[in-house]
């Protein structure tokens, strides 16, 4: 029987053979295996009142590339002049992206491009400010084993009117961890949103690890939204944070509709003064899944607002925790944090809770909270169903309605209207009646 | 023409510690469409319970008896298939529901009794709603607002009637549709379920006030005590009531029954 250091050992010899033949740069060669030796010792990270150790998130420490049939893209809504990043498991598909920005310096590209092409930057960011690589086994695992992702830098003051909308597909034709990383740098002033698609096309069993970091810069403005519909075999980590400086404002607007187990990790860093920081999350759970979703904002900066508001839904069997965790740390003052956690179970086997988090260290602040995990309104259902409306139809009518207060304050229009039809399909999916 | 009958129904709710309690402790009754029945009676007698028994509300209990639509037993069917087969309740406290427009609300209750590929046009549905909202003297924007969500007592009542009229059921039963209404809205939801009035169409309408009476004029008054239909009669039986009140017709009939009024 080999030796558990021999087989740690083998792991970094085949990791770095593999980054090699991949033509990565020496650097950041180097950070996969600093990455492998932090493994050994660090803990997975810890969700209050929500336990995952069981989920078999990083079975797979292989590093391989290979290229992803392009039709698994097909089906996508028509680009219409739209900026565009479309990646089929590890295979860029499309990047679309309007001469006049790449002119003003918009880099949107694959990551590892991006390690080659512009090193001074990927460098500087990629997972040393706003995440570092060994704070967990999650994160160092991210680093070491990172195959997928995508770069887009945007200089100072430039401001981009149509949103960029990035496609992620996860490649689950083959049995392959999906492990992608969404880096923006959002230089000062300059002002954009990004929309992003997570799907699975194919029905291995696959873990998906899909990180985003964003540098929030100087009085930027950066809207980022998340349409997750992972499949129904793909246990996935979604680690989402921003790092915001002075008077930055960075807003969350994410839908989780994955078919599987999700642990779900999203921070906002308000480190600068008067920045200020929106945090949305609607999520549905169906079947027995189970879904933990850690929504954090921590206020450092003096002044600072950061609002979290989240609603779940769950059917059948499942499980949803949401812990809202609004952190004030010493000094910042004039800091104001205000969040809601609601779920609303549609079953008695449904199982949901709510938790606000407050951790305050400063006297100076205004902060709140409002929670509930409640069973639908049967009264509600009763009405509606007393005109005629079917179970199913009137099921949805209440949940949306639920659901509403965070939908409707999503600034894009068709970022709301895929929302909404996410939540449909998977409620369609979920309601099985005796 | 369609026949809505009650027939020796009894009726338990489940109170706190699971005992239940029989409410409605053989109620008969018989109407057609094209007849305007009234049920009046005390405080607590069961009137409520019975309408929502009739639509199928689940917190109510058939321990004997049965209710028959047009001859077919209703007991087993749920509540929005009693709806899609002609029923319709206005209910005493109705539901408020954020995030569904009232409109949108209406349209899915009309489309529920349609097929599938004969869903109401938009055009259709906007003239016929602008039409009622006109009888009922409503403000369109109230069909933008989400449904019954911080209505007004009277216009959630209003709003009930003219969920009515876009419905057109065959049967309507009204709970307490008068209580908390101005003169003038009493007035409007009136002649909202008037023009509803013909072979078609058939309504129960439980009530405290002869005075709504006065307005939509029934065709026979049923009074109701402890859980049993007492006496029936024709409009001129709401009269007497309302001069003599319910003791003279307990005594009357030789009942034993308390009246919220004694303990005083
Ligand atoms: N869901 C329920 N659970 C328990 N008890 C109930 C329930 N519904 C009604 N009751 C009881 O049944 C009795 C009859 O109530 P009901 O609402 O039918 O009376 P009502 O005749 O409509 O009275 P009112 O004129 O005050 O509206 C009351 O004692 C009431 O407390
Ligand atoms: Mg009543």
């Amino acid at each position: 029987m080999k030796s558990a250091v021999q087989d740690y050992e083998a792991i970094k010899t085949a990791v770095r053979t593999a980054a090699n033949a991949h033509g990565e740069p020496q650097w950041f060669v180097d950070r996969r295996l600093a990455a492998i030796d932090a493994m050994q010792e660090l803990a997975l990270p810890e969700m209050q009142r929500y336990d995952f150790h069981r989920w078999p998130l990083m079975g797979n420490v292989e590093l391989s590339f290979r290229d992803s049939d392009k039709h698994l893209a097909d089906g996508l809504p028509k680009a219409t002049n739209q900026i565009r990043f479309v990646q089929v498991g590890q295979t860029t598909v499309a990047v679309n992206l309007p001469a006049d920005l790449a002119d003003q310096g918009v880099i949107l590209t694959d990551i590892f491009s991006a390690f080659r092409n512009h090193a001074d930057l990927a460098k500087k960011y990629f997972m040393t400010q706003v995440t570092q690589y060994n704070e967990n086994k999650l994160t160092a695992y991210q680093q070491a084993f990172l195959n997928a992702g995508i770069f887009l830098y945007v200089p100072k003051g430039v401001e981009i009117k149509q949103p960029i909308e990035a496609y992620l597909i996860q490649d689950s034709t083959v049995k392959q961890a999906m492990v992608s990383h969404v880096l923006i740098i959002a230089e000062e002033n300059s002002q954009f949103s990004f929309i992003q698609h997570l799907t699975t096309r194919g029905d291995e069993a696959n873990a998906a690890h899909c990180m985003v970091e964003v540098v929030s810069g100087t009085n930027s403005h950066v809207h980022f939204s998340s349409v997750d519909e992972l499949g129904a075999n793909t246990y996935s980590f979604l680690h989402r944070r921003a790092n915001l400086a002075n008077d930055a404002r960075f807003d969350w607007a994410i839908g989780i509709a994955n078919d599987q187990n999700t642990l779900g990790d999203i921070t906002s860093e308000l480190i600068g003064e008067g920045s200020h920081s929106e945090s949305k999350v609607v999520a549905i759970t169906t079947g027995k899944q189970s879904n933990g979703l850690n929504n954090r904002v921590v206020n450092r900066g003096k002044h600072t607002t950061a609002n979290i508001s989240q609603r779940g839904v769950l059917l059948e069997k499942s499980e949803l925790v949401f812990n809202g965790i609004g952190n004030i740390i010493h000094g910042a003052s004039g800091a104001n944090a205000e969040q809601e956690n609601r779920v609303l179970m549609m079953s008695h086997e449904a199982h949901g809770d709510a938790n606000p988090i407050l951790l305050i260290d400063e006297d100076d602040v205004i902060a709140g909270h409002a929670a509930s995990a409640g069973q639908v309104d049967q009264n509600q259902l009763y009405y509606l169903m007393s005109r005629g409306i079917d179970k199913e139809l009137a099921q949805r009518l209440v949940i949306r309605g639920f659901l509403g207060p965070v939908l409707e304050e999503i600034p894009l229009k068709e970022v709301r209207r895929e929302m909404i039809g996410v939540i449909e399909r998977k409620l369609k999916d979920g309601q099985h009646f005796e | 023409m369609a026949t809505l009958e009650v027939k020796d129904l009894h009726v338990s709710v489940k109170e706190e510690k699971s005992q239940t309690r029989e409410i409605l402790k053989g109620v008969n009754l018989s109407m057609k469409t094209g007849e305007i029945h009234a049920i009046m009676g005390p405080n607590g007698t069961g009137k409520s319970t019975l309408a929502q028994t009739i639509m199928g509300n689940s917190a109510y209990h058939v321990t004997q008896g049965d209710i028959l639509l047009n001859g077919e037993s209703l007991l087993e069917m749920p509540v929005d298939e009693r709806a899609r087969k002609g029923l319709f309740l206005g209910m005493q406290y109705p539901a408020e529901i954020k995030g569904v427009t009232n409109a949108e609300f209406l349209r899915a209750a009309i489309n529920a009794r349609r097929p599938e590929d004969d869903q109401i046009s938009v055009m259709a549905f906007l003239k016929e709603l602008d039409k009622n909202l006109d009888l009922l003297d409503m403000s369109k924007e109230m069909t933008e607002r989400y449904l019954n969500e911080d209505f007004s007592g009277g216009e959630k009542k209003r709003n009930e009637i003219l969920q009515l009229l876009m419905i057109k059921p065959s049967f309507a039963l009204l709970d307490e549709i008068d209580s908390g209404l101005d003169i003038d809205a009493l007035q409007v939801v009136a002649k909202g379920v008037n023009s509803m009035r013909g072979d078609d169409f058939g309504s129960l309408i439980i009530t405290h006030y002869q005075r709504l009476l006065n307005y939509i004029v029934p065709d026979v008054v049923h009074v109701m005590m402890d859980g049993r239909i007492v006496k029936s009669g024709d409009a001129e039986l709401a009269k007497k009531l309302e001069n003599e009140g319910y003791a003279g017709l307990r005594d009357e009939l030789g009942l034993k029954v308390n009246l919220v009024d004694d303990n005083r």
